[in-house]
C-alpha cells in the first residue's frame, strides 16, 4: 500500500475520533479513544516508511505562493512520529478507562485527538507557514486542555503557560523570517540547499532564537517555568502527552533548524547547548527532589530529562563542528535514545501517577502510603518506571544514558580544548544528574507505594481498570525490550542519524553493542542474565541458610512506643532533607516558626511550622519583569483618565505641535 | 467702485472681529454671554461671506451667507439660550482655570498660530490674515471645550471650531459648493441640537452638567 495512505487513514481515525467525541450519545462516546488508538497504529506503520525510505513528499495544498501547506517527511520526522505513535497508542488505552467518569468528556476526547493530529502536523510540516500553524495549533489545543478542570489554578497556569509559550513562539517566528529573507524560499528543502547564502553572524542569531524559542517548550532551565504549573493541571493522560511527546516537539524543531537545515556551525554552539543540558538535568532533578505534589516532581524530572537529552544533542554538535563524525553520531543517537526513552518511562509514570490520583484523589504524596498492597500493578509498573528514569540496567533509561556518558567521556578524542574540558564535565553533570535521580524516585515511589496509608485518601483504594493497567504494561513492556535489545532501537535510529551527521557510528553485532573505534560495548542481555542468576543464586542462598520456609507475621519495631501512627512513618519531607542541606546554596531554603501562647513563655497553644525553598527562577528573573510590566502598564493606565477634558487636551497639544513642527 | 474693500482693509476688520468674539469667550463668565459671543461671531462671518461675494461677485455665495446667518446666527443661538434656561440652578461658566490665565493662553495660542502659518497658502488672495485667524478660531475653540466644566460651553467651543473651520475652508476655496454648505450647515444644526439634548439629560442624571461626573463610567 502507498505509504500516504497510512497518513490518510491515520487521520481520518483521529478526526472521527474528535467527532463521534462531540456526538451527543454517551455510548458512542467511548469509541473515541479506541479510534485513536487504531489512528496511532496506522501513524506508526507510516513511521517506518519514513525511517526506511527516501523522503516523502505526503501532500501539498497551493492557496498562493507565499501561503501554502506541505506536509512531507523524511527519516527526522519518521522517528518523532513513531515516538508520538507508540506514546499516543498507550495513552489512548488507558484513556478509555480514565476518562470513564469525568465531566465534560465529549470536549476532552474532541481535544485529545486535535492535539496529538496537531503533533503530528508539527514533525511532518515540510514549509515555515505549515510549521507555523501547526505549531500554533498545539499551543493553543494544550492550553485547553491544561485549563480544562477550570479552576482557578489551572487557569493561572495556563495563562503562564500561554504566555511562556507565545514568547517562544515570536522568537520562533523571527528566526523563521531571517530564513526567509536570506535564502528566498518558505520550504525547508530549499532554504536547507540555499542556506550557504546565510551569512554567519545571522546564522549564530538564528540559533540562538532556536535555542530560545524551541526551548521554551522543551522546557530548558531558565524557560522551564510553565512546565511543572502546566503539566500538573491537565488531566493525567494529557500530561503524558505533554510531558512525553509535546515537549519533544521543541527538541525536534531545534534539531532541525540547528542540525538539519544549517547544518553545522561553531563549536560554541555545542559548548552553549552542553552547558544548557548541564544545567537543566541537575536543576530540574534539585527542584524534583524537593516536590511533594507527584505531577510536579515528575514535571520536574522532564526538565532534567530534557537536559541529558541536549547533553547528547550538544556533544553532537560540538563533534559535529571538529569533524569528529563518528563521535558526533554516537552523541546523536543517544540523544535521539533518550527522547525515545524518555516519551515511554515519563509516560508511564505520568499514567502510573494518573492511576493512583484517579484511585486516591490527591496528588499530595504525603496522603498516600501503601498502596503497593491495593495497586499491585499499578504499582509494579510505577516501579518499573522510576527504574528506568533511574537509569538501572535493564529498562531502557541505563543504555541511553550510557550511551551519552560514552559520547561524552569520547570528547577526549577531541582536537579542541574546550572540548576537552568542556565534555568530561558534561559527564560529571549527568552523573550527578543519575544519583539525584535515583534519591528522588526512591523517594517518590518509597512514600506513595511502601509503608502504610498516611492519611484516608489512601485507606480503601481500589486498583484501576483493566485498559488503565493494559496501557500502563504496554509502555513498561517496551522499557524492557528497549533496555534489553539496544540493537533494534539503533536500527530504527541510524536513518536519521546518518542524515544528520554522516556517519553510522554505532555496530551492534548479537544483543552486543559496539561502539565504533572504540573498545567500549555493551550487552544488555548479558546484564540481564546476570541479573537473573545472581538474584536467582541469592536466593537460593537464603534458602541453603536460613532453611526456614515458615513465615511469620508480627508488628513493626516500635520503639518502644506502643501504637504506631502513620505520622511515624518517614516523610517525604525527611527523607531529602540531607539532599536539602547539601544544596542549601541552591535551595535557599526558608524556615518559619510560628508560635501562640497562652501565657508566656510557658504554656503554648500551637506551633505552627513552615518550611520552603525559594523558586530562584520565578522569584529573581521572572518576578521583576513581571512587576516591571505591571508598573508600565500601571503608568500608561493613566493616559486613559476617564475626563474628557484630558482627552480633548490630547488633541488640542498634538494639533499645535503638528502646527510648530509640521512645516 | 469695489475698490473702498481693499482700501479700507474690510475683510480683515471683519476677520479680526471673528478672532476677538472667539477670544472673548475666555472672559466671560455668563452662559448667555457666551451663546451671545457666538451669535456676534455668526454674524461677523456671514457679513464676511457677504462682502467677499458682493467684492467678486458670485452669486451662490449671497445665498451661503443668508443660510449661515439663520442658521449659525439665528437659530443655533435662541436653541442654546433655551437650553441654558432649562438649567435653571446656575448659569456661571465655572472654568477650570482663572479667566487672566485662560485669555493668556488664547493669546499664545493666536502667537503660535501666526509663527507657524507665517508662510501662509494663499490661494484666493483676498486678504493675508483669514487663514491664521480661522487657525487661531479653532484652536481657542477646542482651548474652550477643555478649560471649561460644563457640557453647553463644549458645545459653544464645538460650535466656534466650526465657525473657524468655516472661515478656513472660504479663504482657501472660496467657499464649497452650495450643496455641501447646506449639509455641513444641516449636520451641525442636528449636532447642536442632540448636544443640546444630551446636556440636559447628563444634568438629570448626574444633578449637575460638569463633565468631571462622567468618569465615573469609565471601566
Amino acid at each position: 500500500m502507498n505509504p500516504q495512505n497510512y497518513l490518510y487513514i491515520g487521520a481520518l481515525f483521529f478526526l472521527s475520533g474528535a467527532v463521534v467525541s462531540l456526538l451527543p450519545l454517551p455510548k458512542v462516546k467511548n469509541y473515541t479513544y479506541i479510534l485513536s488508538s487504531l489512528g496511532a497504529v496506522s501513524f506508526a506503520v507510516l513511521s517506518l516508511f519514513l525511517l526506511f525510505a527516501p523522503p516523502l513528499n505526503i501532500f501539498s495544498i497551493s492557496i498562493s505562493p507565499i501561503f501554502e501547506f506541505i506536509f512531507c517527511g523524511d527519516a527526522l520526522s519518521g522517528f518523532f512520529v513513531m515516538v508520538i505513535s507508540i506514546l499516543t497508542l498507550s495513552v489512548s488505552i488507558f484513556s478509555i478507562g480514565y476518562t470513564k467518569d469525568i465531566g465534560n468528556k465529549g470536549l476532552k476526547g474532541f481535544l485529545y485527538n486535535l492535539f496529538i493530529l496537531s503533533m503530528y502536523a508539527v514533525v511532518m510540516s515540510g514549509n515555515i507557514v505549515t510549521f507555523l500553524i501547526s505549531w500554533e495549533t498545539m499551543s493553543v489545543v494544550s492550553y485547553f486542555l491544561v485549563t480544562f478542570d477550570r479552576s482557578e489554578k489551572s487557569a493561572k497556569a495556563g495563562l503562564i503557560y500561554a504566555v511562556m509559550t507565545h514568547v517562544g513562539t515570536a522568537f520562533i517566528i523571527t528566526l523563521f523570517f531571517m530564513l526567509y529573507k536570506n535564502t528566498g524560499h518558505m520550504d525547508f528543502s530549499n532554504i536547507k540547499a540555499a542556506i550557504t547564502e546565510v551569512p554567519d553572524d545571522v546564522k549564530s542569531l538564528i540559533f540562538i532564537f532556536s535555542v530560545i524559542g524551541f526551548g521554551t517548550k522543551a522546557g530548558i532551565i531558565p524557560l522551564h517555568t510553565w512546565l511543572p504549573k502546566a503539566h500538573p493541571a491537565a488531566p493525567s493522560n494529557i500530561s503524558a502527552l505533554m510531558s512525553g511527546v509535546m515537549i519533544k516537539t521543541g527538541i525536534y524543531g531545534f534539531v532541525r533548524i540547528s542540525m538539519d537545515i544549517m547544518g553545522h556551525g561553531p563549536e560554541w554552539w555545542g559548548v552553549m547547548i552542553i552547558v544548557i543540558g548541564a544545567v537543566s538535568s541537575i536543576l530540574g532533578v534539585l527542584y524534583a527532589l524537593m516536590e511533594h505534589d507527584i505531577k510536579r516532581l515528575l514535571a520536574y524530572h522532564s526538565v532534567e530529562n530534557i537536559g541529558i537529552i541536549l547533553l547528547g544533542i550538544g556533544g553532537a554538535m560540538m563533534f559535529k563542528s571538529h569533524g569528529l563524525y563518528t563521535l558526533s553520531a554516537i552523541a546523536l543517537i543517544a540523544g535521539f535514545y533518550h527522547t525515545l526513552n524518555h516519551a515511554l518511562f515519563k509516560g508511564l509514570l505520568f499514567l502510573g501517577a494518573g492511576s493512583v490520583m484517579h484511585a486516591t484523589h490527591t496528588k499530595n504524596m504525603e496522603d498516600m502510603g501503601g498502596l503497593i498492597k491495593s495497586m499491585p500493578y499499578t504499582g509494579l509498573f510505577f516501579l518499573i518506571g522510576s527504574i528506568s528514569i533511574c537509569a538501572l540496567p535493564p529498562f531502557n533509561g541505563f543504555v541511553s544514558e550510557w550511551l551519552t556518558y560514552q559520547a561524552l567521556i569520547l570528547g577526549f578524542k577531541s582536537p579542541s580544548i574546550t572540548s576537552k574540558i568542556i565534555s568530561p564535565l558534561g559527564g560529571a553533570a549527568l552523573a550527578l544528574t543519575g544519583a539525584l535521580a535515583a534519591a528522588c524516585f526512591v523517594k517518590a515511589f518509597g512514600i506513595s507505594f511502601l509503608g502504610i496509608p498516611r492519611s484516608s485518601h489512601a485507606e480503601n483504594v481500589k486498583e484501576s481498570s483493566p485498559s488503565m493497567i493494559t496501557g500502563m504494561a504496554i509502555l513498561a513492556l517496551l522499557c524492557l525490550i528497549f533496555g534489553i535489545f539496544p540493537g533494534a532501537v539503533i536500527t530504527l535510529l541510524s536513518p536519521a542519524v546518518f542524515n544528520l551527521t554522516g556517519s553510522y557510528g554505532m555496530l551492534s553485532g548479537k544483543g552486543v553493542l559496539h561502539i565504533s573505534e572504540t573498545v567500549a560495548a555493551l550487552s544488555p542481555v548479558a546484564i540481564l542474565i546476570t541479573m537473573v542468576i545472581t538474584s536467582v543464586a541469592t536466593i537460593v542462598f537464603i534458602f541453603i541458610v536460613s532453611g526456614k520456609k515458615k513465615v511469620t507475621y508480627g508488628g513493626s519495631w516500635d520503639c518502644g512506643m506502643p501504637a504506631l501512627t502513620p505520622r511515624m512513618q518517614y516523610s517525604a519531607t525527611a527523607f531529602t532533607k540531607p539532599i536539602r542541606m547539601i544544596f542549601k546554596r541552591i535551595y535557599l531554603p526558608r524556615r518559619e516558626l510560628r508560635v501562640s501562647y497562652i501565657v508566656k513563655p510557658f504554656f503554648v497553644k500551637s506551633i505552627k511550622y513552615s518550611g520552603e525553598i525559594t523558586p530562584f527562577f520565578e522569584k529573581y528573573i521572572y518576578e521583576p519583569v513581571t512587576v516591571f510590566i505591571h508598573k508600565f502598564a500601571g503608568k500608561v493606565r493613566l493616559l486613559q483618565s476617564g475626563s474628557l477634558h484630558l482627552y480633548l487636551g490630547y488633541i488640542l497639544i498634538t494639533l499645535i505641535l503638528l502646527l510648530i513642527f509640521g512645516n | 467702485m469695489k475698490n473702498w474693500i481693499q482700501v479700507f482693509s474690510i475683510i480683515d476688520f471683519i476677520s479680526v472681529g471673528i478672532l476677538l468674539t472667539a477670544i472673548a469667550m475666555n472672559a466671560l463668565r455668563r452662559l448667555e454671554s457666551c451663546v451671545r459671543a457666538y451669535m456676534f461671531n455668526s454674524w461677523l462671518l456671514s457679513f464676511l461671506i457677504a462682502i467677499v461675494a458682493f467684492m467678486i461677485g458670485e452669486a451662490h455665495l449671497y445665498m451661503a451667507s443668508i443660510v449661515t446667518f439663520l442658521s449659525k446666527g439665528i437659530v443655533i443661538p435662541l436653541f442654546l439660550r433655551k437650553i441654558v434656561k432649562q438649567m435653571k440652578v446656575t448659569h456661571d461658566v465655572e472654568p477650570y482655570i482663572s479667566n487672566a490665565l485662560s485669555l493668556t493662553i488664547s493669546g499664545i495660542l493666536v502667537a503660535v498660530v501666526y509663527v507657524s502659518l507665517r508662510e501662509g497658502i494663499f490661494v484666493t488672495g483676498f486678504s493675508r490674515n483669514v487663514l491664521q485667524i480661522s487657525t487661531a478660531v479653532i484652536l481657542i475653540g477646542l482651548f474652550i471645550m477643555i478649560s471649561r466644566r460644563k457640557a453647553i460651553t463644549q458645545v459653544i467651543g464645538l460650535l466656534f471650531m466650526e465657525n473657524g473651520l468655516f472661515l478656513a475652508g472660504f479663504s482657501l476655496t472660496f467657499g464649497m459648493p452650495i450643496i455641501i454648505e447646506l449639509g455641513v450647515l444641516f449636520d451641525m444644526l442636528m449636532g447642536v441640537i442632540i448636544l443640546g439634548i444630551f446636556a440636559i439629560q447628563i444634568k438629570r442624571a448626574f444633578t449637575s452638567s460638569d463633565l468631571d461626573k462622567l468618569t465615573i463610567l469609565k471601566g
